[in-house]
């Protein structure tokens, strides 16, 4: 291989990825605008939105709920077993909110929806290209991203925030009350333990890293399913590629994020 | 149709508003537990350094938040005003004389702002100026019993506080053991004038005075035996003249019949003219001067004694206390075991009066 052949291909890889950078955040910004407008155009798509919560939130909660109540009981039996022959059984509550609410309840959230609804979003629209749709939508002046993906990304950003709620509060109480079989505790200590520490600042950190996932993974999905061209085995290659970017890009705003809250 | 397809709106209406509901009750109570429904009563203080405390910090009163440092700045008089606030659930704390205290730990576990009531009655105005203890009017306070600072119950803070009191005094005593190294030195180079230089001036003089002393105690000693000698062999003369009188007088052929004989001596004395009665009122008179002689001696020795008693009691304190000068040379320079305690003996008797001969 030439030098002059060398370069040329470094140079069409690199014109390549900035296409596909710069083509990827124009796709972004259009499907946030087209999020926030959904709403004032609400008959376009409000039935996908909510089947998408039905299937991404409620259809979720059983395993994010057992998933938060193993979580929680583990930290409960460490905070007054180990932590406790330390003298520092209290630090078990703020162990908690730091696990539950701040840190691995919206990440371990993210996953469960990444798996889920991630590869079924990509599959999904990845099928609907191969099967043309998306080219009889356009043909009859329906944009897609308003009326497939804005609505997705709704239903993901939306539902990710609700389990985030739900997951705080089976791993802060539902815990509770699972302990109350292994490892009685006044409810009122634990109550007053736990206000303690929690703080609303916790909570509104859970919600944002919840939307920031949403909004990731429902992007990143949605992308990757439109990105299909024609062969049908080009789908489950999206749901691959969108669970892939999705559980990254999650873990790195999850750390700028933490970051964020604790240099800032 | 499934279930959950057919009341998809219901389910997932009542998923979301469920979750907001949850989220505001949340949001509630934890609003409630940080005060924010609750009225702060504000007030101002003075730090002489804005280390250990920040915006935030919570003021406590035994064991519990009473209030927290709101805002903090830096004064033109390179001070710290303090403005913060106390809840309105302890505002009845907040009496007159209240005073901060910034306890910081001295194992660097952080630093803790305590808040001591006063012992006034009236409550503190909003916006009052609450002094800290280290402060001038906080020490005031504090001399004047106006506000308590209870001892800390901490262990480790109450041991190491004990501490810097310890140190400060063994920094002194090292201090002081240097100085005295020092003075000890010079005095015996003869370059001090304080007290232990007078000592060892006062114990060279006081040896110059006795050895003086015992010069003349020893011409007078001299003098008063050779007094005593003429004096015993005055009293052995007279005695062996009683002793040849005593034979005498046993010898009926002797001197007694020939003194008794009306023809004898005794005649010849009675008529001898009073001469031989003046010879022994002459005798008797030397007798009598020789004893006033003895006895103005043993009053002059009398009148000497507690001097030299005090003399030789004072040499015997300079040859102690230089002694324990020696001794703590001998121990120099690291005042190895230092000058031992010294036991004195308390005197038998102090003069010869009060001896039992």
């Amino acid at each position: 291989m030439t030098l002059g052949l060398w370069l040329e291909r470094i140079g069409r890889t690199l014109r390549e990825r900035l296409y596909g950078l710069f083509y990827g955040l124009g796709y972004f910004f259009n499907v946030l605008k087209e999020s926030i407008l959904f709403f004032k155009r609400r008959q376009v798509g409000f039935r996908v939105l909510v089947m998408q919560i039905l299937f991404t939130g409620y259809e979720a909660l059983r395993i994010s709920a057992v998933l938060a109540l193993a979580i929680g009981v583990a930290i409960n039996l460490i905070g007054s077993s180990l932590l406790a022959g330390f003298g520092q059984g209290k630090l078990m509550y703020t162990l908690l909110i730091i696990v539950i609410t701040r840190e691995l309840g919206p990440l371990l959230t993210a996953f469960i929806v990444i798996a889920r609804s991630g590869t079924a979003i990509a599959t999904e629209l990845g099928g609907m290209v191969v099967a043309h749709e998306i080219e009889a939508y356009v043909a009859v002046g329906v944009n897609p991203i308003t009326y497939l993906a804005a609505p997705r990304v709704l239903g993901v950003v939306i539902s990710m925030m609700v389990l985030t709620v739900y997951f705080n509060v089976f791993g802060l109480f539902g815990s509770f009350a699972v302990m109350q079989l292994l490892k009685p505790v006044a409810f009122q200590e634990y109550m007053k333990n736990l206000v303690e520490v929690l703080t609303v600042g916790d909570l509104l950190l859970g919600l944002v890293k919840s939307l920031v996932f949403g909004v990731i993974i429902s992007v990143v999905s949605t992308y990757r399913g439109f990105a299909v061209e024609r062969s049908t085995t080009e789908v489950p290659v999206a749901g691959i590629r969108a669970v892939g970017t999705s559980f990254i890009l999650c873990i790195v705003a999850d750390a700028a994020l933490t970051a964020v809250l604790y240099l800032g | 149709m499934k279930f959950r397809i057919k009341y998809a709106d219901r389910i997932v209406g009542l998923f979301v508003v469920l979750a907001a509901v949850l989220l505001c009750v949340s949001v509630v109570v934890l609003g409630g537990n940080q005060r924010w429904f609750a009225r702060n009563y504000h007030f101002t203080s003075r730090f002489a350094s804005g280390g250990g405390i920040a915006p935030g910090t919570a003021i406590n009163m035994k064991g519990f938040q009473v209030g927290k440092i709101e805002r903090i700045t830096l004064n033109a008089d390179n001070e710290v005003d303090v403005d913060f606030v106390i809840y309105d659930t302890y505002l009845e704390k907040a009496k007159h004389n209240s005073i901060l205290e910034l306890v910081t730990s001295p194992i660097g576990l952080g630093s803790q702002l305590l808040f001591h009531p006063g012992k006034g009655e009236a409550r503190l105005e909003e916006g009052a100026f609450v002094p800290t203890a280290d402060s001038p009017e906080g020490q005031a306070l504090l001399e004047q019993e106006l506000v308590d600072i209870p001892p800390k119950d901490d262990t480790i803070t109450r041991l190491l506080a004990n501490v810097n009191p310890l140190l400060e005094n063994v920094n002194k005593t090292v201090v002081t053991v240097n100085r005295t190294l020092t003075e000890v030195n010079r005095a015996l180079a003869g370059q001090s004038s304080g007290p232990l230089g007078q000592i060892v001036g006062d114990a060279a003089d006081t040896m110059a005075g006795v050895e003086a002393l015992v010069v003349g105690v020893k011409d007078q000693a001299q003098s008063v035996v050779a007094k005593a000698d003429d004096l015993v062999s005055s009293i052995n003369r007279i005695t062996l003249n009683l002793e040849a009188t005593t034979e005498a007088l046993r010898d009926p052929t002797g001197l007694v019949p020939k003194l008794l004989d009306p023809k004898g001596s005794i005649k010849t004395i009675l008529d001898d003219k009073n001469a031989l009665y003046n010879s022994l009122i002459g005798s008797l008179a030397e007798t009598q001067k020789t004893l006033r002689n003895i006895q103005s001696m043993t009053t002059t020795l009398n009148a000497q004694m507690p001097t030299i008693a005090a003399t030789l009691e004072e040499t015997r304190t300079a040859i102690g206390k230089a002694q324990d000068v020696l001794e703590g040379l001998k121990n120099n320079p690291l005042l190895r075991g230092g000058i031992p305690e010294r036991r004195d003996q308390a005197p038998v008797y102090q003069s010869l009066r009060d001896a039992e001969l």
